[in-house]
């Protein structure tokens, strides 16, 4: 006999022993310990198979190891022992992904993280005499938030064209340039856009990109470390300086004051200075007056909520980056009800994009509702019995009364084991509690119940509909 | 006079491995997802569902594989992002949405820490019994952020992980128990990972004061005396 033959009749064999279990110790008991199993390895003394854990191996060894070691004597006519060992499970390997671009999701689904060092070889700023300290100084940038994944729209294209200028342009067309606007709407999109297309266009630029709390940081350890001056040196030495977030800078004094200086002194010498807030200048909380004006003293551009059009614009470029297929139905569903900001609706068809992909199925707008129900919905409200009973009585035009009477009629019985085996399905309630609610039936009558409904369910095609469609009735 | 001695309560160590792990329809979105890491939609994400539904196991064991660092609301509250990360660039934010709530400051230190960790192309993982979209945040560019964080619920146990479960929390016990106590068990408990854990461990607490072995009659009385409390 070859090898492959060996094996496959020890495996046969095996299954006979399980089908025999399966018989003797009931399909729950089956499902959670036996079907587990994996046989290893058989000769005449000792048949091997494994578990994926710890306790379930003790569980198994306790209660189901004699009577294997006897279905297998029966088997195989030979009295072999029995050994259970600890086999984790394989780790699935990850597919490769479809979702690699987006807003929110700055690190890309495929590969490893970038290592610190792969980091600094895609240097957020040009070639110059100190990179490395410009490096550490200097914020990563998205390499996808660039002006061609920008979406344009009536309520950001001032502020587009305004990046686009500032971007472009040989010398200093506004100073400082201040972008304004709501969380989520695409202004450290158009920043690092800026950064990007200067690099390119003009390689030799120092550029400068940080958000407000990092220029903290580095300002107070500066201060700790007593290096303020080689601080100041090194902001003040660069061609675009470019301050992400600057509201998170009001109420701190030193790092205001500090900020100020630097800002006057690069604006002084004629260096590109690039602003972001969720505010105007002139409504920036806890920042001194003199610092609002001067902030307010270039191009003041705000970027408005979006629109319905620019969110089916957004939605519409997104999937074509993700080289995904999202039904327009999803589309418009998504631009209707998600309309706080672009964060937000990116980050919802991320979401979706990636549950599809990790389930393997196409996007649908029910997968959609499932997948987004947090976003979605206020709150998650379990269902309890009564509001069951209820439901269930309405739709079988019975009354409510009879889910707690004794009546045997099957016109109302059935409606009755229904609504158990729903309970059962939707809550958490015990099989006595169920019963209890059900006129103080026993927790046997519920497992009946229960049982009854499944097999009708597997032979009735349209008996099986009825009860979905009860039970999304019940969730939705 | 109750005789029962008061058992010295030596705390146990549930065992929190990958293989240890018990995986169900009800959870195997999230687990996959750690499996998948650091294939991720983005670099952060948000497991949430009710009490003891397996979050801080799974979080466990994303953070053996990734070395992230456990961030609570009072270490948040006390140091910078970098501080609190020393050097690691992933990390887990447990259960901290209430004391988020409460103040303001410590939402302004999530959201450095959340634009730190992405600084860094680091990864996040929210833990809480909501989804983090639903936390009540005042502060709009952390909420916004919240908002946007792809977030996988796990659920209530079925019948089959609901047997596994209460064997797996009789095991980190060092109890054995019956397949007719677990049988018996199943019929009558709330099918909630609360109820579980609860019952094994007044289980345990009463087998050891009472130096009894945990048998049908036995739970029977404890459950009765349960019902009559």
């Amino acid at each position: 006999m070859a090898q492959s033959e060996v094996i496959s009749s020890i495996q046969l064999q095996w299954d006979r022993v399980l089908g025999r279990l399966r018989a003797e110790v009931g399909e729950a008991a089956y499902r959670s310990w036996l079907k587990p199993l994996t046989l290893l390895s058989s000769d005449d003394s000792c048949v091997r198979m494994a578990v994926p854990t710890r306790f379930m191996r003790d569980w198994v060894a306790g209660n189901y190891q004699d009577r294997i070691q006897a279905l297998w004597q029966d088997e195989v006519g030979v009295s072999s022992a029995v050994e259970i060992v600890v086999l984790p499970l394989a780790r699935p390997v990850p597919k490769p992904a479809l979702v690699e671009v987006g807003v929110e999701a700055e690190v890309p689904l495929s590969g490893k993280p970038e290592s610190p060092r792969e980091e600094a070889e895609l240097p957020a700023i040009a070639e110059a005499p100190r990179v490395a300290e410009f490096q550490s100084l200097s914020g990563s940038l998205d390499p996808r938030f660039t002006f061609d994944n920008f979406v344009v729209g009536k309520p950001n294209e001032l502020a587009y064209a305004a990046a686009r200028r500032v971007a472009e342009a040989e010398n200093v067309p506004f100073n400082p340039l201040f972008l304004y606007g709501g969380v989520g709407l695409g202004k450290t999109h158009l920043m690092h856009a800026i950064a990007h297309q200067i690099r390119n266009v003009y390689p030799q630029k120092k550029v400068i990109y940080l958000s407000a709390e990092k220029f903290m940081y580095q300002f107070v350890r500066a201060l700790r470390t007593k290096d303020t001056m080689s601080f100041k040196e090194q902001f003040r030495s660069v061609d675009v300086l470019m301050i992400d977030d600057v509201q998170f800078i009001g109420g701190r004094e030193a790092t205001q004051e500090e900020f100020f200086h630097t800002f006057n002194a690069l604006v002084d010498q004629n260096r590109q200075v690039v602003i972001s807030a969720d505010k105007s200048p002139s409504d920036l909380a806890g920042v001194e007056d003199r610092m609002k004006s001067r902030l307010g003293w270039g191009l003041v551009a705000d970027i408005h909520p979006t629109t319905y059009e620019l969110r089916l614009g957004i939605l519409e470029s997104k999937a074509e980056q993700l080289d995904v297929i999202i039904p327009q139905k999803v589309i418009e569903f998504l631009a209707h009800k998600i309309t706080s900001n672009i964060r937000e609706l990116e980050g919802a068809l991320n979401r979706i994009v990636a549950h599809a992909t990790l389930v393997g199925r196409a996007v649908s707008l029910e997968t959609t509702q499932e997948v987004l129900h947090d976003l979605l919905r206020a709150n998650d409200r379990r269902v309890t019995i009564e509001e069951i009973q209820k439901k269930v009585a309405e739709h079988f035009n019975v009354r409510i009364s009879d889910m707690h009477s004794s009546r045997r009629a099957r016109a109302v019985a059935r409606p009755r084991q229904i609504a158990m085996y729903l309970s059962k399905h939707l809550t958490s309630r015990s099989l006595p509690e169920i019963g209890r609610k059900f006129g103080g039936r026993d927790h046997t009558t519920v497992m009946h119940a229960v049982k009854k409904v499944e097999e009708l369910k597997s032979g009735d095609v349209e008996f099986s509909e009825d009860i979905e469609l009860l039970r999304r009735m019940l969730e939705n | 006079m109750d005789s029962s001695q008061l058992p010295l309560d030596l705390g146990h160590r549930p065992a929190l491995g990958r293989e240890d792990f018990l995986i169900a329809p009800c959870n195997e979105v999230a687990v996959a997802w750690i499996d998948r890491w650091p294939d991720w939609p983005g670099h952060a994400m948000g497991f949430y569902g009710p009490s003891g539904c397996g979050k801080t196991h799974l979080a466990q064991v994303w953070r053996a594989d990734s070395a992230a660092v456990l961030v609570t609301a009072e270490g948040l509250a006390e140091m910078d992002a970098d501080v609190l990360l020393a050097g690691q660039r992933n990390c887990v934010v447990d259960d901290i949405v209430l004391a988020l709530t409460e103040s303001s400051e410590l939402q302004r230190r999530l959201f450095h820490l959340y634009n730190y960790v992405r600084e860094e192309k680091g990864y996040l993982l929210f833990t809480g019994q909501e989804a983090p979209a639903r936390w009540a945040v005042g502060l709009p560019d952390l909420a916004s952020r919240l908002a946007a964080v792809p977030a996988f619920a796990l659920g209530l146990p079925d019948d089959f992980l609901f047997e596994a479960l209460l064997v797996k929390l009789f095991y980190d016990r060092q109890l054995t128990i019956s397949k007719e106590v677990l049988r018996f068990l199943v019929l009558r408990l709330d099918r909630s990972f609360e109820a579980a854990r609860q019952i094994v461990s007044t289980l345990d607490q009463a087998s050891l004061a009472s130096q009894r072995e945990i048998t049908i009659p036995f739970i029977r009385g404890i459950l009765e005396k349960e019902t009559r409390e």
